[in-house]
C-alpha cells in the first residue's frame, strides 16, 4: 500500500509557518487599503501582488510530495479468561474451568487475523495463559478465591503500550467485582477506561441443582463472653425444592467434640432464605465456628454445605477468678497485682474463717464474710471466666472436688489454668487422681510421699525457662537468679506437651529434677503449675527491692498472658503462606521471634475428639528468617498446629480448611451480568458454541516507508518570486501607487 | 487426706521454727506484725507482747496463718523491706527521723508495705504529731486524711463501727492514701496496749474498760490484719449486696 501526499520542507519550524501567514494576511490588507476606490485596471496590481505573496511564501516554505508505504497489521485483542477456583464446579459433565479454556482457545483461532493476548484473572494481577498447558494440567493451588474483573480491567488500563481494540471475557459472570447489582454507569466507566468494546462468552448458562450457604455476615468485633449475630444466607438454585433447611452452628475444639453454639431452620420462600444464630464464643484467640446445612435431596454439590469460618475473638477485659484458701502474703501480693491492670476484671474469692475457727461472735452479722458460693461459680459462672487462679485451696474442705471435671473440661474446652503451690495446693489439696490432674502440667499421682517439702531452696531455671519469652521480662531484671523459697509442694514429671521453666535443684520427680514452675497445653486450654507460695518475694522483699518490686509484675504478666496466648510471650509466630483448600498442598510459615533459636518442631493436630498428630515435623537449627513448613494435601476440617523453637514453650495456631470456600458459596452461574457489561461496553455476548459469532476488529495500517522530494528547487522558487514581484511593481507603477 | 496441711498444725509448730529466716512451708506469707524502730522512742515494755497476741487472735479466729512471735526491725535496716507489714508505737515524740532511716520507710513505702503508726498515749498525742511530723519527710507528696466510715478497714472480716483500743480513741482513723491503697494507718486508740499480755492475762486495762471494749478492739487488730493480707477484697463488687445487708440489720 502507498499513500502520496503534499507537505511544506522538512527543517521548517512552526513559527516560519505563522510568520509568513501573518506577513501575507498584512500584505493583502495593505493592498486591498490602497485598491479600495481604484476601479478597472486595478485588477492587475491585485492579482500581481496574490501571485507574488504565493511564490514568496512557496520560497520560504519550498512545499514537497511526501510518498509513504505501509502495512496492514491485525488489531490487538485480549481475551481474559476467569481463573477463579469457582470455576472447578462442574457443567455438563466437565467442569467450567475446562469450558472456560476450551472456549479461549476457540476465541483464539477465531481471531486468527488479530493479535490475540490471553490472560487469566483472579483476585490480582492479570497472568500469562498458555491454554494447551492449562488443559493438560490445573495447578488448583494456583486458582483465587475471587473474581475480580473490575481489577482485571484496571491492570490492562495501567499496561503501556498499545491499547487493545477489542476485550474478551470467557467466565460463568459471578464475579466478586463488578457486583450483580452494580449500576449501568459504573459498567460504563469500567469500559470506558480501555476505549474499547467487551464481548462477553457464557461457560455456563444453568444453575446446578444445589443448595448451599451464600454468605455469612456478622455484625461487630467479636468478643469473648458477647453474643454474635451471624446472618447466614442459604441458597437453594437449579429447581431443587429446599423447604426448610436446618443450620447448625459449632465451634471445633481440641480434643473434644465439636460444641454446638446455636440451631436454627431456614424457611425458604424463593431461591434464598435467611436465617440468624445468636453464638457466644467463651475464648479469645483465633476461633473455628463450622455452620453447616442439612440439604434436601438431589443437592449436586455437597461442597458448599458447610463453611469453617476463623474468628478472631478479642477480649474486652480479661476475666478472671481467683480463689485462695486462706490470706496470706503471696495472695495480697497477687490480689494487688491483679487489681492494678486496669483490663483485668478479676473476681476473687478468699476462705477467711473455716469451721475450726473461734471468731467470738454471736451471729454472723457481726462478721463481714459472705458464704463460698463455689457450686454457683464452678457450674453457672464458670464458662465466663477468661482463667481461673487457685491458689492453696483445699478442694476437698471447701467441697471443690465435685466440680473438678467441669474445671477440667473448662481447660480443655479453652480456658486457663493456673495452680498456685502451698499446703494446700496440688497432692495437698486432694488433686492427685483428681479429673484436674490430666489437665495440668505435671503429675500428681506418682508423686508419693509427702505433699510438700518444708526445706529453702533456690529454683533452677531450666534451659526451656531461660529462652522462653515469658519469662523474659523477669530474667532481664535478675538475669538468672531467683530469691530463697520456703518449701514446695511435691510435683510429678512434667506431662507431655507440657514444659519446664524452673526445676528443683535437689528433689527429684522420675528421672529429672522436680518441676516448681511448668506451663501445658491441653485440650484448647493451658495450665501452668507453680509449686512455691513465695513468689510474693519477688514483689516485697530485700531481694525484690533491688528492682523495686518490678520482678513480681514482670512474672506474673508473662504467666497470666502466656495463659491468654498473648503473642508477646510466644516463641513463633505463626501462619498459612496460602489458603488452605481441602485435597491441594498447604503450608505454613513460620516466623521466629528474635532471640529464639534452635530446632523447630511442627505438630498438626485435626480438631476433634482425636488426639493423634496427623503430622509432624522438624527441622534442625534452620537458618535465620521466615520458615516455610509443607503440610501436604489435609482434608476438610480444622486443624491446631502446635510449633516449638529451640527448648521454649510451644505456639499454637488454629486455621481451617475448605474444600470449595468461598468461591463455591454460590454456585449459580450469571449470564445476565455477562451480557449488560456486553451491552454496555457496545461488545456481544455469546455463549461458548457461539465464539464465532464475535465480531472481528478491522486490521490496523502501519507506516513502513516514507520519502520527501520538493516540487521545485529553492532557487527557482525564488526566482519565480523575484520575477512576481518585479511584476507587481509594474503593475502599480502603472496604476500611479508608487 | 493423708498429710493435708490444718491452721491447728500450724499452731502446733515449735517456736523454734517461727524465726524472721526459716519459716515452714506456708508460713512465709503468714501475717507478722513486726515492731518498727525508728527516731528515739524509749523500749515498749509490755505493748510489745501485744504483737504476739495479734498474731495468736488472728490465727484463732481466721484461716489466716500468722507468726506468733514477734520481733522488731529498724528503720535503716535492709530487713525492713522483707515484709509488708510494721508497726510503729510509741508514747512520746519519736525525735527526728535520720537520712538512713527515712530512705528506709521510703522505700519501704514505695515496695508498698503497710506502716501501723499507734499512739499509746493518746491523750497527749506527742507521738502521733511526731510520727505524721516525720512521715512528712518520708511522703511529702502524702498528706494524712480521714478514712471514710465505710473505708474497708471497717469490714475486712468483723463489720466495726468504731474503731478502739486500750483507750477509746476518737471514733475515726485517719492515713495515708497512695493510688488505691491506705499505706499507713494512724491510731489513736493504744491498740497494742489492749491486746499486750502479762502472764495469763491482759497487761493494761481498758478505759473506760470492759471486756466488750477490748474484744472490739481484737477485732479492729483482726481487721488491719485482713486488711494487710487482702488488701481491699472486701470491697469487691460481690461482697456489696451481702454487706449492705448486715449493717441494716445491725442498725435499730
Amino acid at each position: 500500500m502507498t499513500l502520496a501526499a503534499l507537505a511544506l520542507a522538512e527543517g521548517v519550524p512552526p513559527f516560519t509557518w505563522f510568520a509568513v501567514l501573518a506577513l501575507a494576511l498584512v500584505s493583502l490588507g495593505f493592498l486591498g487599503f490602497e485598491l479600495r476606490k481604484r476601479e478597472g485596471a486595478g485588477i492587475w496590481v491585485l492579482l500581481s501582488g496574490v501571485l507574488s505573496l504565493l511564490l514568496v511564501a512557496a520560497a520560504v516554505l519550498r512545499p514537497a510530495r511526501v510518498n509513504t508505504r505501509g502495512v496492514s497489521v491485525g488489531a490487538k485483542v485480549v481475551v481474559l479468561v476467569d481463573e477463579s477456583r469457582r470455576l472447578l464446579l462442574p457443567s455438563e459433565g466437565k467442569t467450567r474451568r475446562e469450558l472456560a479454556l476450551r472456549a479461549a482457545d476457540a476465541v483464539s483461532k477465531h481471531f486468527a487475523g488479530a493479535r490475540v493476548a490471553l490472560r487469566g484473572f483472579g483476585a490480582g494481577e492479570l497472568r500469562p495463559l498458555v491454554v494447551s498447558d492449562a488443559l493438560a494440567h490445573t495447578n488448583a493451588a494456583e486458582l483465587s478465591d475471587e473474581s475480580d474483573f473490575s481489577g482485571a480491567l484496571n491492570a490492562l488500563a495501567q499496561e503501556p503500550g498499545e491499547r487493545p481494540k477489542a476485550i474478551v471475557v470467557v467466565s460463568d459472570g459471578r464475579f466478586s467485582r463488578p457486583g450483580a447489582t452494580v449500576e449501568d454507569a459504573a459498567l460504563r466507566e469500567l469500559s470506558a477506561a480501555l476505549g474499547a468494546p467487551i464481548h462477553t462468552v457464557a461457560v455456563s448458562e444453568r444453575a446446578p441443582r444445589d443448595a448451599s450457604i451464600r454468605s455469612i455476615r456478622s455484625s461487630g468485633a467479636t468478643v469473648a463472653h458477647q453474643a454474635l449475630a451471624l446472618t447466614i444466607e442459604i441458597g437453594c438454585g437449579g429447581g431443587l425444592g429446599c423447604g426448610e433447611v436446618p443450620v447448625t452452628a459449632r465451634e471445633l475444639r481440641q480434643g473434644v467434640e465439636p460444641f454446638v453454639l446455636a440451631q436454627g431452620v431456614a424457611k425458604m420462600t424463593g431461591e434464598t432464605a435467611t436465617v440468624e444464630l445468636s453464638i457466644t464464643l467463651e475464648r479469645a484467640g483465633a476461633r473455628l465456628v463450622e455452620v453447616s446445612i442439612e440439604p434436601p435431596e438431589g443437592d449436586a454439590i455437597p461442597e458448599n454445605n458447610t463453611r469453617i469460618l476463623t474468628f478472631s475473638v478479642t477480649r474486652d477485659r480479661l476475666r478472671l477468678l481467683h480463689v485462695a484458701g486462706r490470706p496470706t502474703y503471696d495472695v495480697r501480693a497477687l490480689r494487688m497485682w491483679l487489681k492494678s491492670d486496669e483490663s483485668i476484671d478479676l473476681i476473687a474469692f478468699f476462705i477467711l474463717r473455716t469451721d475450726e475457727d473461734n471468731t467470738e461472735t454471736s451471729e454472723d452479722s457481726e462478721l463481714a464474710l459472705i458464704p463460698f458460693p463455689v457450686d454457683e461459680l464452678f457450674t453457672e459462672h464458670l464458662p465466663s471466666f477468661d482463667a481461673v487462679i487457685l491458689q492453696d485451696i483445699d478442694a476437698v474442705t471447701y467441697k471443690l472436688s465435685r466440680h473438678l471435671p467441669a474445671l477440667a473440661n473448662y481447660v480443655r474446652g479453652g480456658g486457663g489454668l493456673i495452680m498456685v503451690g502451698g499446703p494446700s495446693a496440688f497432692a495437698g489439696g486432694g488433686y492427685a487422681r483428681s479429673p484436674l490432674e490430666n489437665v495440668l502440667p505435671v503429675e500428681l499421682s506418682g508423686s508419693g510421699g509427702q505433699p510438700f517439702d518444708t526445706a529453702d531452696f533456690v529454683p533452677r531455671y531450666t534451659e526451656a525457662g531461660r529462652s522462653a519469652p515469658v519469662l523474659r521480662g523477669l530474667t532481664q531484671l535478675f538475669a538468672d537468679e531467683l530469691p530463697t523459697f520456703s518449701g514446695s509442694n511435691t510435683l510429678g514429671a512434667a506431662r507431655a506437651n507440657s514444659i519446664t521453666l524452673w526445676e528443683h535443684p535437689d528433689r527429684r520427680a522420675g528421672r529429672g529434677a522436680m518441676p516448681v514452675l511448668a506451663l501445658g497445653e491441653s485440650g484448647d486450654g493451658r495450665s501452668i503449675a507453680l509449686g512455691v507460695d513465695g513468689t510474693h518475694a519477688l514483689a516485697f522483699s530485700e531481694f525484690a527491692d533491688r528492682a523495686a518490686g518490678r520482678a513480681y509484675g514482670a512474672l506474673w504478666d508473662g504467666l497470666v498472658g502466656w495463659l491468654m496466648r498473648d503473642p508477646r510471650y510466644e516463641a513463633l509466630r505463626l501462619e498459612l503462606a496460602g489458603p488452605c483448600i481441602a485435597g491441594l498442598p498447604a503450608s505454613l510459615r513460620l516466623v521466629r521471634l528474635p532471640g529464639s533459636t534452635g530446632d523447630v518442631s511442627l505438630q498438626l493436630t485435626r480438631l476433634g475428639p482425636q488426639r493423634t498428630p496427623v503430622l509432624t515435623k522438624s527441622v534442625k537449627d534452620p537458618a535465620p528468617g521466615p520458615l516455610e513448613l509443607e503440610l501436604g494435601a489435609l482434608e476438610v476440617g480444622g486443624y491446631s498446629a502446635s510449633a516449638r523453637v529451640g527448648a521454649a514453650p510451644p505456639t499454637r495456631f488454629d486455621f481451617a480448611c475448605e474444600r470449595g470456600g468461598p468461591a463455591w458459596s454460590d454456585s449459580r452461574p450469571d449470564p445476565e451480568r455477562l451480557a449488560r457489561i456486553a451491552k454496555l461496553s457496545g461488545g456481544r455476548a455469546v455463549s461458548v458454541t457461539q465464539v464465532t459469532d464475535l465480531p472481528v476488529p478491522d486490521p490496523i495500517e502501519v507506516a513502513a516507508e516514507r520519502s520527501s522530494v520538493p516540487l521545485l528547487p529553492a532557487w527557482a522558487w525564488t526566482l519565480a518570486a523575484s520575477l512576481a514581484l518585479g511584476g507587481h511593481w509594474y503593475a502599480r507603477r502603472r496604476q500611479g501607487l508608487l | 487426706m493423708a498429710g493435708r496441711f490444718t491452721r491447728r498444725a500450724a499452731l502446733t509448730v515449735p517456736l523454734s521454727l517461727w524465726s524472721t529466716r526459716a519459716f515452714a512451708f506456708g508460713d512465709g506469707g503468714a501475717f507478722h506484725p513486726r515492731l518498727l524502730r525508728a527516731g528515739n522512742n524509749p523500749p515498749l515494755g509490755v505493748r510489745a507482747s501485744g504483737a504476739g497476741r495479734w498474731s495468736w487472735e488472728l490465727v484463732r479466729r481466721t484461716s489466716a496463718p500468722a507468726r506468733l512471735v514477734a520481733s522488731d526491725v529498724a528503720a535503716d535496716q535492709p530487713a525492713l523491706q522483707a515484709e509488708p507489714f510494721v508497726i510503729w508505737a510509741g508514747e512520746t515524740d519519736p525525735g527526728p527521723l535520720s537520712a538512713a532511716e527515712v530512705r528506709g520507710l521510703t522505700r519501704f513505702i514505695r515496695l508498698g508495705g503497710v506502716l501501723v503508726v499507734d499512739d499509746t498515749q493518746p491523750a497527749s498525742g506527742a507521738f502521733g504529731r511526731g510520727a505524721k511530723r516525720e512521715l512528712s519527710r518520708v511522703l511529702p507528696e502524702s498528706a494524712p486524711v480521714r478514712l471514710d466510715p465505710g473505708h474497708v478497714l471497717f469490714k475486712t472480716f468483723y463489720i466495726v463501727d468504731r474503731p478502739v483500743g486500750r483507750v477509746l480513741g476518737p471514733p475515726e482513723i485517719s492515713g495515708i492514701v497512695r493510688g488505691k491503697n491506705t499505706q499507713v494507718i494512724f491510731l489513736e486508740h493504744d491498740l497494742l496496749g489492749a491486746l499486750a499480755r502479762s502472764g495469763e492475762g491482759f497487761a493494761l486495762e481498758t478505759e473506760p474498760g470492759g471486756l466488750e471494749q477490748r474484744e472490739h478492739a481484737v477485732r479492729l487488730a483482726v481487721n488491719i490484719a485482713m486488711y494487710v493480707l487482702c488488701s481491699d477484697y472486701k470491697d469487691d463488687q460481690v461482697h456489696a449486696p451481702f454487706l449492705m445487708r448486715r449493717r441494716a440489720r445491725q442498725k435499730p
